[in-house]
């Protein structure tokens, strides 16, 4: 009885191995921050940073610099919109926006956001075409528009939780950083 | 038949009497304030005082006037050192404007077009104990936040009227598009 136990236990043990080893490798995630842009933030995998265009029938056209992880199928982007000379517009801006991401996508969810003593909003969109989900959130933070949106392919787990919580890691008091987080690199 | 058609219209003229009096819409514009907007009966003006957590307390002009038991408001407050803050000023008020209350609709706003365009938010919340139904729309434009209220009091009851929503789309930032004969708006001295 005790022998037919342990096999019991080992192969248990074994399959349980087996399964976390066969499992999509999911990367740690680790502590951004930048205190030039005045906010911080944790995603896992290794951040890109790129360089890229905004426009908006209000905003006009602004150069935009984007820090880019993928883990486990998931795509994590930060997008900075540089619109300090048009501060004033904050909220026609942060709007804009806001509404050109969700402009004739399937809306899921549309919230407030609030950070730190920041309102902004959070949205999940379904992308046309069998395009996958993407939730977002967006900010105004020191003139600029602050963007973080992590998208699920249509065929992976449009329901994980890793969405969420790229996005609700934003935080604009450095304070709040993680103890070992990394400095941002800012583009050349 | 006819008098079958007499008593039709009487009954149809005492059915016009017997339903309440609606006040006539106006178009009113503040060309110093930057806007325009109609609403029906008298709008007065009055000072009042809006107090956010982070907008922090703030002086307010209030036009409002009351018409078959709704309520429209036009609220102004200036922000015009902190305009950079505008997006959460505007945040932490449409927050307050639907926090513990049953939220029946948050949606986008939109005035003028283009690269004129104002965003801004539209909502809908049911008061608490029975208060009736308010339409929000708030905006931010030129250092100012504009908030438009319409309320549909219990003793009016029809919470599915189309009067809010005249009242809250009728405001206008292009002045260029204030309709003719618009009342100017007095401000508080």
């Amino acid at each position: 009885m005790r022998s037919r136990f342990s096999a019991w236990i080992i192969a248990a043990a074994t399959g349980a191995v087996l399964m976390a080893s066969a499992g999509p490798a999911s990367a740690a995630w680790k502590g951004y921050i930048s205190h030039p842009l005045g906010f911080a933030f944790a995603a896992p995998g290794d951040l890109k940073i790129e360089k890229g265009k905004y426009q908006g029938a209000v905003a006009g056209t602004h150069d935009t610099t984007v820090w880019r992880s993928v883990d486990d199928g998931i795509q994590y982007s930060v997008t900075v919109i540089d619109t300090t000379a048009e501060a004033n517009k904050a909220a026609t801006l942060l709007g804009e926006a806001e509404y050109i991401f969700q402009d004739q996508k399937k809306l899921l969810m549309d919230a407030f956001g609030r950070v730190d003593g920041k309102f902004g909003r959070k949205l999940t969109i379904d992308l046309p075409n069998k395009g996958g989900r993407t939730t977002a959130a967006f900010w105004f933070v020191n003139g600029r528009i602050v963007e973080l949106q992590a998208h699920v392919p249509a065929d992976g787990d449009v329901d994980t939780p890793e969405m969420g919580r790229f996005v609700d890691s934003i935080t604009f008091f450095p304070v709040r950083a993680a103890d070992d987080a990394l400095e941002l690199p800012m583009p050349k | 038949m006819r008098r079958f058609a007499i008593a039709t219209l009487l009954g149809a003229s005492l059915a016009l009497m017997a339903a309440p009096a609606q006040a006539a819409w106006h178009s009113y514009v503040s060309h110093k304030l930057g806007f325009s907007f109609e609403a029906p009966g008298d709008v007065k003006v009055s000072t009042g005082t809006y107090r956010g957590q982070l907008a922090g307390p703030h002086e307010s002009i209030v036009f409002r006037s009351v018409d078959d038991n709704i309520e429209y408001k036009v609220t102004v407050m200036s922000f015009m050192q902190a305009q950079a803050d505008g997006a959460t000023i505007l945040g932490e008020r449409e927050y307050n404007f639907q926090n513990e209350k049953k939220v029946l609709m948050d949606t986008f706003g939109r005035v003028e077009p283009g690269k004129d365009a104002v965003y801004g938010r539209k909502i809908t919340v049911e008061l608490p104990k029975n208060g009736g139904r308010t339409l929000g729309a708030f905006y931010f434009v030129n250092g100012k936040m504009i908030v438009l209220e319409a309320t549909i009091l219990p003793a009016n009851g029809d919470y599915a009227s189309p009067d809010p929503g005249r009242f809250i789309d009728s405001i206008v930032f292009q002045l260029q598009r204030t309709q003719q004969g618009a009342t100017e708006l007095k401000l508080p001295e």
